[in-house]
């Protein structure tokens, strides 16, 4: 099989993996070589899902031991199968990038005959990128869980990035999806990154020619709507994995269905508007203060279709408004429904000045559609005051536009009833 | 006779530095004046102000030491080639002497929401020039990039090149302004190109062109097409000299 070949398939196979960051690592470019990353990272194109596209992401092989249900490489679907050879690889990468059409390798495979040999061939790729061709570009690496961890510190010294997919929400879901793998074996691989990483922070200080160990920190990603958590299970994991393994991100992969195994929900379409709403969620976790247990509850367990998170949270909290632009801090601001951290920065940056009237906070760029219904200026209302919620909630229905999402109900044939 | 607070220049960069930097020394207020470019018509209205390449440096320089943030913020806007800005550019520059780098946040005031506007799209396009920048190989080994931005970033984007791809050969042409870049042996020149004659591509370049293409189309999720994302994300004006989007 010849190289566009084997790229066809083994890009097709790796396209349900969401991440594509190239952000969060300054390399310098090595004198003798090509490349270097840049801190904010770079998109080169967007691909016809209007998704980022910046680095080369493929397998390096899809031909699967395992057989999981939500996969489209499982050993039990009939696809055709692939394998790059290192030289392969290392060619795309350099050819590709010398071109200006990405900013490195996103390299992730199927478990070939065993962990530690799949792992094992995919940190040779990156060994000879790095040390024979002294690539200086972004590469993302995939840990397949139950490797050694000998393996896993060799790929974090030359990946800018490494992560470990967590897959599914809970250990019931991964026991019934993903027989083959085990909770232990995903979480040891990614408390051992943690270390690596924090160590190797610690050293830099001490000495700054200390190696580094994947400078872009981990990530992970998970199914949404392949199982049946809800919610709140979800963003309380994520904040879990933000606070306790110190991860830069984790990624929502809307379930698009790849096969009619029966263990696996029936759906129309991928959840899309489910997975944005937890996007959005994760941003209030990661950038503006909020805990899991603000967004969502026991009694509450699902993020509202309507309204996003932080729009749903102030409905509920009338109590907090209005916010006074002109006095209230950073994460104050942050709360306001429609004020973003780079707005709520400008609010604090201007206001040095003088008073933000609402003229000015047009000028500044902030959106007001919707925080004009939470926010004073200099004791003056945007809009008339002594607004209910549900007031509020049906003018920025009708404001806005919205039209009705479609349902999210899924159908689970007859597993969870 | 001229009125008090109308000042012209030559249309020149320098010319124009160097006529904030006499109006800063000599006004009271800069505040109160408008500078403009000199036309030339009879009735021209205000005073001239010729150029002095020193004194234009020397007021960059200052700038760059008392609010490197703001220096940047008139480099990038210089790179936008906008007209009829003089005015606000003198008074963003004034108040930069007054406030130092504070003053980009200061966008209730118009000039300074004038001049960190342009600047900041000037700022994204190079951002994303970077990104969707395509080089092709040429059959001597060394490879080609066309482009027509809306800003002449030309400088810039040369110098990101410049240390990420060090090692290889290369060129940036500008089409719509004539300019190039040139990369050769550790070092980096500009020129204007009066005739451009495309030159033959390397023997292999169409194959890795066409897994490019193969890769493109094979990494997006047929269920999650969405045509319109992709458009605001990368605007149809650079689809021209993208690889990918040949024959589109």
């Amino acid at each position: 099989m010849d190289t566009l070949a084997k790229l066809q398939i083994l890009s097709g196979a790796a396209r349900y993996d969401a991440s594509c960051a190239s952000s969060g690592s300054k390399r310098e470019a090595p004198s003798s070589g090509t490349g270097n990353t840049s801190q904010s990272g770079i998109c080169h194109s967007w691909s016809d899902d209007g998704r980022c596209i910046s680095l080369l992401k493929i397998l390096l092989s899809n031909d699967c031991r395992y057989d999981c249900a939500y996969c489209v490489n499982r050993s039990t679907n009939a696809v055709e199968r692939a394998s790059f050879t290192a030289r392969e690889v290392v060619d795309l990468t350099l050819d590709f990038y010398r071109r200006n059409y990405i900013e490195g390798l996103f390299l992730s495979s199927a478990v070939m005959q065993s962990p530690d040999v799949t792992m094992e061939r995919m940190v040779r790729v990156v060994e000879s990128l790095r040390t024979e061709e002294h690539f200086g570009g972004y590469i993302h690496l995939k840990i397949i869980p139950g490797c050694s961890s000998e393996l896993v510190r060799k790929a974090g010294l030359y990946a800018d990035r490494i992560s470990v997919n967590i897959e599914l929400p809970s250990q019931v879901s991964l026991q019934r999806l993903a027989p083959q793998k085990h909770k232990d074996s995903i979480l040891e691989p990614m408390a051992l990154i943690g270390r690596e990483i924090h160590s190797s922070l610690v050293e830099r200080k001490a000495d700054r020619r200390a190696p580094r160990f994947a400078p872009a920190g981990q990530s992970t990603q998970m199914i949404i709507g392949a199982s049946p958590e809800n919610d709140f299970q979800i963003l309380r994991l994520s904040q879990g994995l933000y606070k306790k393994m110190n991860l830069k991100r984790v990624y929502y992969s809307a379930y698009v269905p790849v096969s009619a195994d029966n263990r696996l929900p029936v759906l129309a379409a991928p959840p899309l508007l489910r997975e944005h709403r937890l996007y959005q969620a994760d941003w209030l976790l990661r950038f503006y203060g909020f805990s899991a247990e603000e967004i969502l509850s026991d009694d509450l367990p699902n993020l509202d279709e309507t309204f996003d998170p932080k729009t749903a949270w102030a409905l509920r909290h009338p109590e907090f408004f209005p916010v006074e632009i002109n006095r209230a801090d950073y994460l104050t601001l942050l709360r306001v429904p429609g004020i973003g951290v780079t707005s709520a920065k400008r609010i604090i940056a201007a206001r040095r000045f003088s008073a933000i009237t609402p003229e000015g906070m047009k000028k500044i760029g902030v959106v007001m559609k919707r925080a004009k219904y939470f926010i004073t200026s200099s004791g003056r209302g945007f809009e008339r005051a002594d607004r209910t919620p549900a007031l509020i909630r049906q003018q920025l229905l009708l404001g806005d536009g919205i039209v009705a999402p479609p349902p999210r109900q899924l159908v689970f044939p007859g597993l969870y009833a | 006779m001229r009125a008090m607070n109308r000042y012209l220049y030559d249309g020149t960069a320098d010319g124009l530095l160097s006529a904030i930097a006499w109006i800063l020394e000599e006004e009271p207020d800069p505040l109160l004046v408008a500078l403009s470019e000199r036309e030339d018509t009879l009735f021209e209205d205000g005073f001239f102000i010729g150029t002095d390449a020193t004194q234009a440096e020397s007021l960059f320089f200052r700038l760059r030491k008392q609010a490197p943030d703001a220096a940047h913020t008139i480099y990038s806007f210089m790179l936008a080639e906008k007209e009829g800005m003089e005015t606000s550019l003198l008074h963003y520059i004034s108040l930069v002497f007054k406030h130092g780098d504070k003053v980009n946040g200061y966008l209730t005031h118009s000039a300074v929401l004038d001049i960190v506007s342009i600047a900041k799209k000037a700022g994204r396009e190079l951002h994303r020039m970077k990104g969707l920048l395509r080089f092709e190989k040429l059959r001597d080994g060394a490879y080609l990039a066309k482009m027509e931005p809306d800003h002449n970033i030309i400088h810039p984007l040369a110098y990101h090149f410049r240390t990420r791809l060090r090692a290889q050969h290369w060129f940036l042409y500008d089409v719509k302004r004539r300019t190039a870049a040139r990369w050769s042996n550790g070092s980096l020149q500009f020129g204007t190109i009066e005739q451009f004659t495309t030159p033959a591509l390397s023997d292999d370049e169409k194959k890795v062109q066409a897994m490019w293409q193969t890769f493109f189309k094979t990494i997006a999720i047929p269920d999650r097409k969405n045509a319109r994302l992709q458009k605001s994300n990368m605007p149809m004006k650079y689809w021209k000299y993208l690889t990918e989007k040949q024959g589109e």
